[in-house]
């Protein structure tokens, strides 16, 4: 390394240094979101440039030269060497969901600081790690997927409990994904008009797509957007008509069963008509808003209100139960590790690596793009007044129902808030409450709409930009909901073609309509279930889609660090080891934890001992209203208890075989990998010629 | 500056999950060269098909 670049990166070290040092220290005054960003750009830099470069070169061994699957299979079709910078928009594409958007904005209960190092760390060293290796070992096996290479290096069992993981996994996500619609939606007849006339529009689409420009996707697309963008403008008016605004609102049951409808009819209807053209709609507002949020937080610089540490690092928070360690690392899941991406990754991507050397820039650097994106979400929640951000994600059982309980009680904990301020920033954004909407969505809407109408055309614009943010969050969770069911009916389908053979025919109306109604159920039942908790349901079912999340990521790095023994690499194999230790030890404390722990805000157990306990003596507690009511309560404690035991059992199975997998693999002298044969496409040519 | 506006409009359909269609028909033309290459609007429904079909899941969370 020349002189010149070596000063310039100890610069950019220092610099990095001194905006941790900025954010840890500062106490009792606001610090500029500068600070945030300084402290994760050098730290994505020097990630980037020194860690990821020794993974390429010393840990995985990275060879130019050697074919990869596009080349050796190019098929015009799947496999396309395809340009790094391309592949690397449809990478990110893939793997930016509204999961980073969600989990730091409920960590801010805690502080921006534990949430901000949890991220900058965790992707450095297990997310972009976890990426970038399965990105590697699905791109040396022709583009298997993860359940395959599971199968093929660790044995047909363990490929097994991934697969039922996986599908546990999926229902969980569906469910809590579709709860965050909900409350965003709930009594919003602004929000729920601009969401309901995406269908319409995306039939729209879907039908010029088909019959009058067949294929011309960039033109449907553009009219799509137009319309969309009209239907939000009109949508004020229907929430100010006094005719009109009472057909867009509901209460969030009424919205739980219309989602569960809507998401059965959208997954049994054919892809062209709804579905495909309504992923491309929140494609394209994916990246516009993720690019908007970027630039509003670099030109704007707001201050973050929220201090660096909250006393809910002691696990008393209302937005989460649960102390920093475990809790912390299982709420911020996708934008520090997130185990979906490692579907992602050994998906479409590396069949279409145009080299081994991309991988880097793809399986590392994306990840680091999307932990950006989670401190920009991190960011917008720590702008607002954390009496806002509390009062707008504590549950009504614990702040009550009207702005001035809610202010005395936020006040209480020390954070100051009158109940105008309240409602007065409802009425700024077009609502008429804006209290005890968790779930994280509205907070992240109502910082956006404040940072980007400082950007541009001021608080007139907040009410609008308010609801493109909650659109753009519902368009593409919708769109999450629809996919995610059909891949749901899909494995169902699979699994009781085992029984039924018949069952398995994708084509079958009957099987179709059995499967899907049967993953709408799965994740249906958790959905109402968060809807009708009192305690905002985001409370019960983000802790559980986190441990689920985690899990699936230990499985992946498990995988990984196996691989890497079987290899002969067993030198470096800490760089997957030890992200996965961290992640066991947190998925299985969290685990047992939710399931067992002695605290009823807490474990399941204890919660469901405690309404068992008053059942028998007769009395109703709050906040259910009767008997019936508390035994529900309690069946769905124990369901969840069992949820979070399958979790763990589905982890110490795995940790186990990666064990045995790993003493076999130090036993062989020699590597065992089931990599693709190494130069096929020139022992090809040679014979040819 | 026509190729570079290309690759935006390829970056950027490939973000929809649709491959490149002028890739394809160059594959069609130099390895089936009697076979007819699907229409633009077959070839996208085919992709869309696939997209959702039953590879699994196609994003993250």
């Amino acid at each position: 390394m020349r002189l010149i670049t070596r000063i310039g990166w100890i610069a950019v070290a220092m610099l990095g240094t001194a905006a941790f040092a900025v954010l840890a220290l500062r106490r009792g005054e606001t610090v500029s979101a500068a600070w945030l960003v300084i402290a994760a750009l050098c730290t994505f830099a020097i990630a980037y440039r020194f860690y990821s470069r020794f993974i390429a070169h010393r840990v995985l061994g990275l060879d130019e030269r050697r074919p990869t699957p596009a080349v050796r299979h190019d098929d015009g079709l799947d496999y396309v060497p395809t340009h790094r910078v391309v592949l690397f928009g449809h990478h990110f594409a893939a793997i930016a969901g509204a999961g980073p958007l969600v989990g730091p904005v409920l960590a801010a209960q805690m502080g921006y600081l534990p949430g901000t190092l949890w991220i900058l760390v965790g992707v450095v060293f297990a997310g972009a790690v976890q990426d970038f290796v399965v990105l590697f070992l699905s791109m040396r096996r022709d583009g298997r997927s993860l359940g395959e290479m599971v199968r093929a290096e660790m044995g047909p069992a363990a490929g097994m409990i991934a697969l039922i993981g996986l599908s546990l996994i999926v229902v969980i996500l569906l469910a809590v994904l579709a709860l965050v619609v909900v409350k965003a939606l709930a009594e919003s007849p602004w929000a729920t008009f601009t969401v309901i006339a995406t269908l319409p529009i995306a039939v729209l689409m879907g039908l010029y797509g088909r019959f009058i420009r067949p294929g011309r996707v960039g033109e449907m697309s553009v009219l799509g957007l137009v319309l969309l963008m009209l239907a939000l403008v009109y949508g004020r008016v229907v929430a100010e008509s006094p005719a009109l605004a009472p057909l867009f609102t509901f209460d969030g049951r009424a919205l739980a069963v219309m989602l569960i409808g809507y998401g059965f009819v959208a997954a049994v209807l054919p892809v062209w008509f709804l579905l495909a053209p309504r992923d491309y709609l929140s494609t394209f507002l994916k990246i516009g808003t993720i690019a908007a949020l970027a630039v509003g937080i670099l030109v704007v610089l707001p201050d973050l209100r929220m201090p660096g540490l909250t006393q809910f690092v002691d696990g008393t928070g209302p937005v989460f139960k649960g102390t920093l360690f475990p809790f912390l690392f299982i709420t911020v899941a996708c934008g520090a590790v997130s185990g979906f991406h490692a579907l992602v990754s050994s998906g479409t991507t590396p069949k279409m690596l145009a080299t081994e050397a991309d991988a880097r820039a793809i399986g590392y650097g994306a990840m680091l793009m999307e932990a950006a994106v989670a401190i920009m979400a991190l960011t917008a929640a720590c702008v607002l007044e954390p009496g806002l951000y509390f009062a707008m994600n504590s549950p009504a059982a614990t702040i009550g129902h009207s702005a001035p309980e809610a202010a005395q009680a936020i006040s209480s904990w020390g954070f100051a808030i009158t109940p105008d301020a309240i409602t007065g920033a409802a009425r700024e954004v077009g609502e008429q409450t804006i209290q005890s909407r968790v779930g994280g969505a509205p907070t992240l809407a109502v910082g956006m709409a404040k940072i980007l109408s400082d950007m541009a055309g001021g608080r007139s614009l907040a009410a609008f930009w308010y609801h493109f943010a909650i659109l753009f969050e519902a368009l593409f969770i919708l769109t999450t909901i629809d996919a995610g069911t059909r891949v749901c009916r899909f494995m169902i389908q699979d699994l009781l073609g085992v029984f039924a053979p018949g069952l398995r025919r994708t084509e079958s109306w009957g099987a179709n309509v059995l499967a899907t109604g049967l993953a709408v159920a799965g994740w249906g039942y958790f959905l109402y279930q968060g809807v009708i908790d009192p305690l905002g349901g985001i409370n019960t079912l983000w802790p559980l889609f986190g441990i689920a999340n985690q899990m699936l990521a230990a499985i992946a790095l498990t995988l990984c660090t196996v691989v890497l023994f079987r290899m002969k690499r067993e030198r470096y194999a800490w760089v997957t080891a030890v992200p996965t230790v961290w992640l066991l030890i947190c998925t299985l404390s969290a685990g047992w934890l939710k399931a067992f722990s002695a605290d009823p805000a807490i474990g399941f157990l204890a919660h469901a001992r405690k309404f068992g306990d008053a059942i028998a003596a007769g009395t109703v507690l709050a906040p259910a209203h009767s008997l019936g009511e508390m035994q529900r309560i309690v069946f769905n404690d124990h369901l969840n208890a069992a949820l979070c035991c399958a979790f763990m059992a589905v982890v110490v199975a795995i940790a186990v075989i990666g064990v045995v997998g790993i003493r076999r693999a130090l036993t062989n002298p020699r590597a065992t990998t089931c990599e693709a044969p190494e130069i096929p496409a020139m022992a090809e040519a040679a014979g040819h010629a | 500056m026509r190729d570079r506006l290309q690759q935006v409009a390829r970056a950027l359909r490939l973000m929809l999950g649709l491959p490149d269609y002028e890739a394809y028909c160059a594959h069609q033309r130099r390895h089936h060269p009697d076979a007819a290459p699907m229409d633009r609007g077959a070839f996208v429904r085919m992709c869309q098909e696939r997209r959702f079909g039953s590879g699994g899941p196609t994003r993250c969370c």
